[in-house]
């Protein structure tokens, strides 16, 4: 089976050639690796590889997959190509700018309405959470395209709420 | 001895005060609002009662309500907590009134404490150093008449203030004028006050507090100090007992010790409280504040010390007597404790409010978890961002911190952000180990610091288990190899459940 991954934003592609437990798989153009998968709970693998002990914990969010081993954090898309194109993250479309929520949160204020003109830097939502509130800015000058948060709505983390073209 | 105590707070500080509680054979009474309602601390009481909406001002700090739950409940006494209505002199008094006891100091004690001015007058009229400073709000004549006679930098402060809201440092005369407004405008939004008082200004300044506990008989110790430099927004992040400045000058202990039980005596104070001061560079050290409460992070004395400061504070608060002497205090080994919050401190410390979809916590020797949060609980978006601390004890300061680093490798929150991996970063830093702490090291670390690059094989099994996982969940999303397999099958149904 051959996927097409995005690791913490770079592409790699993987192979793998038999199924876990002993897994024999091929990390973009290095050699031919043997490493032994169990799932130890749900979502959490113990893998061992060149005799090395690993955890890795799995997470699957809106945004896509969240790997953590030992602290390290690895945001990874798996895609298998021969199977319809998935969306990417983000949902970007050229020439368009999404403003996305960095925090879980309450929008308290909107400072601007679609099909308005916004500079780069504009204030555009406020978010607020744990009494620390934070403004999300226009990424560049443009006309918002859609503005989707309200006052009081509960937003996630990542979660769109205006797109500027 | 009471049979049964409220608790007028929640998250960790309720649990902590419930587990000695149990402890003691007293019965304990929860509070909680809409969105607390299967929080730990109500799961874990033997009573509780809803005391109003999310918003704390209409429950944790409606005084009325809490105190007719205590009613109802027959709770012959009230344990505040921190934060909340934990510091506030009128709470203190209406449980006087209520004839309910207020597991703290009196309220003319809190409110000689309560203010930052009233509070410097105290120490000063016992004797306790102060920084220098004005008495009270300055207009720009007087600011620079201050720093004129003691010399810029200053601090600009906002007298109502707290959280470093209306604070501005001033390092020239040129620029005082400007400061002054900006910090009056910030402190006139944030407290309705735009009073803006002036502090020499310390560079490199530690903070290192003095914990004290007191019957009403007046007979007080002090339980010696904790370290609490390492801060972000102003805000306390990792604590230690000893300080590793303190641990190189044993006779600071005592001088500071001493000073602070001058200042708490001098407001007639009881029961536990902290005496905060900021330490120099050539060792002065000069009265901050003083914190009427149990602080959070008391378990680093406790570890150290071997006491259970909350079993204490409802001894006293039930009339007995301190059963210890200053010569009885003993201090063993070094602790360190690390406040877990759900925020993301590579994006600016932002708060990170959300569901716990998975969580494994540390534990084994030198251990101790003060915490909250379960698997699958949402943490709420309206309070502080604390989910726990993690306190961890060994027989010197650098075992303490190779055990905290052990600790919180084993420590996995996820679902939300947290700052377990920046601690980690944190703990490993040279400075850090080097006891060269003040409370700029956060800003200056982030400055200094790369972070640390996964080993090839953790990236690369990191990459396999996606893959597996991505093709155990089933073929909606992708086709499974070799059209069976026992193994996927099990990771399905375990995925599925």
């Amino acid at each position: 089976m051959k996927l097409a991954l995005t690791i913490n934003g770079a592409g790699e592609r993987m192979e793998i050639l038999s199924p876990a437990p002993g897994c024999r798989f091929r990390l973009g153009d290095g050699a031919e690796s043997m490493a032994e998968v169990e799932m130890a709970e749900p979502g959490v693998y113990s893998i061992l590889m060149d005799g090395v002990s690993y955890e890795a914990a799995v997470t699957e969010t809106p945004a896509g997959m969240v790997v953590v081993i030992d602290g390290f954090r690895f945001e990874i898309d798996v895609r298998d190509p021969r199977r319809f194109a998935r969306r990417t993250a983000g949902g970007a479309t050229d020439g368009v700018a999404t403003v996305a929520a960095p925090m879980p949160g309450k929008v308290v204020r909107v400072l601007a309405q679609a099909g308005e003109a916004v500079a780069a830097g504009q204030g555009l939502v406020v978010v607020e959470a744990m009494k620390m509130q934070n403004e999300m800015k226009a990424p560049r000058s443009g006309k918002v395209l859609s503005l989707h948060a309200r006052e009081g709505d509960t937003v996630t983390a990542g979660e769109v709420l205006a797109t500027i073209g | 001895m009471f049979r049964k105590v409220l608790i007028a707070n929640r998250g960790e500080i309720a649990v902590r005060v419930i587990r000695s509680l149990r402890e003691m054979g007293i019965a304990s009474v929860a509070v909680y609002s809409d969105v607390d309602r299967t929080s730990l601390h109500v799961r874990m009481a033997d009573e509780a009662s809803h005391v109003g909406a999310a918003a704390s001002s209409e429950s944790y700090l409606r005084i009325d309500r809490i105190l007719d739950a205590a009613r109802r409940h027959g709770a012959e006494a009230i344990h505040p907590g921190y934060g909340f209505l934990s510091e506030n002199a009128d709470f203190a008094a209406a449980c006087e009134d209520a004839g309910i006891v207020f597991i703290g100091p009196s309220s003319a004690s809190i409110r000689m404490m309560g203010s930052k001015t009233a509070a410097r007058r105290t120490a000063l009229a016992a004797g306790t150093p102060v920084l220098p400073g004005t008495e009270c709000g300055v207009t720009l004549e007087q600011a620079r008449d201050f720093g004129r006679s003691h010399g810029f930098p200053i601090l600009l402060k906002a007298v109502a203030g707290g959280g470093g809201k209306g604070m501005r440092r001033v390092d020239r005369e040129a620029d005082l004028e400007s400061a002054l407004r900006d910090a009056a405008s910030e402190a006139e939004r944030a407290f309705r006050n735009p009073e803006i008082y002036v502090e020499r200004l310390v560079e490199r300044a530690r903070h290192i507090e003095i914990q004290l506990i007191g019957d009403r008989y007046g007979h007080m110790v002090h339980l010696g100090e904790r370290e609490c430099s390492i801060q972000r927004r102003h805000q306390k992040v990792i604590e230690e007992c000893p300080s590793p400045l303190v641990a190189l000058h044993p006779e600071m202990r005592h001088e500071m010790g001493e000073a602070a039980i001058r200042a708490a005596r001098a407001a007639g104070y009881y029961n536990a409280g902290t005496v905060e001061f900021l330490v120099d560079q050539d060792r002065r050290f000069y009265f901050l504040e003083m914190n009427t409460r149990l602080q959070v992070e008391h378990p680093v004395t406790e570890l150290v010390t071997g006491l259970d400061l909350v079993r204490l504070q409802v001894e006293i608060a039930a009339g007995g007597r301190l059963p210890l002497r200053q010569e009885d205090i003993a201090w063993r080994g070094s602790a360190v404790e690390c406040r877990i919050y759900a925020e993301d401190p590579f994006n600016g410390f932002l708060p990170y409010p959300g569901t716990l979809t998975r969580l494994s916590r540390p534990m084994g020797p030198g251990v101790r978890l003060d915490g909250c949060v379960y698997q699958g609980w949402t943490v709420p978006m309206e309070y502080d961002p604390l989910l726990a601390k993690l306190a961890v004890w060994a027989g010197d300061r650098p075992e303490a911190i190779a055990r905290s680093i052990r600790a919180l490798r084993e420590y996995d929150v996820e679902g939300i952000r947290t700052n377990i991996g920046f601690f980690r970063q944190i703990l490993e830093d040279p400075e850090f180990l080097a006891g060269h702490l003040h409370t700029g090291f956060i800003d200056e670390f982030f400055a200094r610091h790369k972070a640390p690059q996964p080993p090839p094989g953790v990236r690369t099994a990191a990459a396999l288990a996606a893959a597996i996982h991505s093709a155990a969940r089933g073929p909606a999303e992708t086709p499974r190899p070799g059209g069976c397999s026992r193994w996927l099958d099990t990771g399905r149904s375990d995925l599925l459940r």
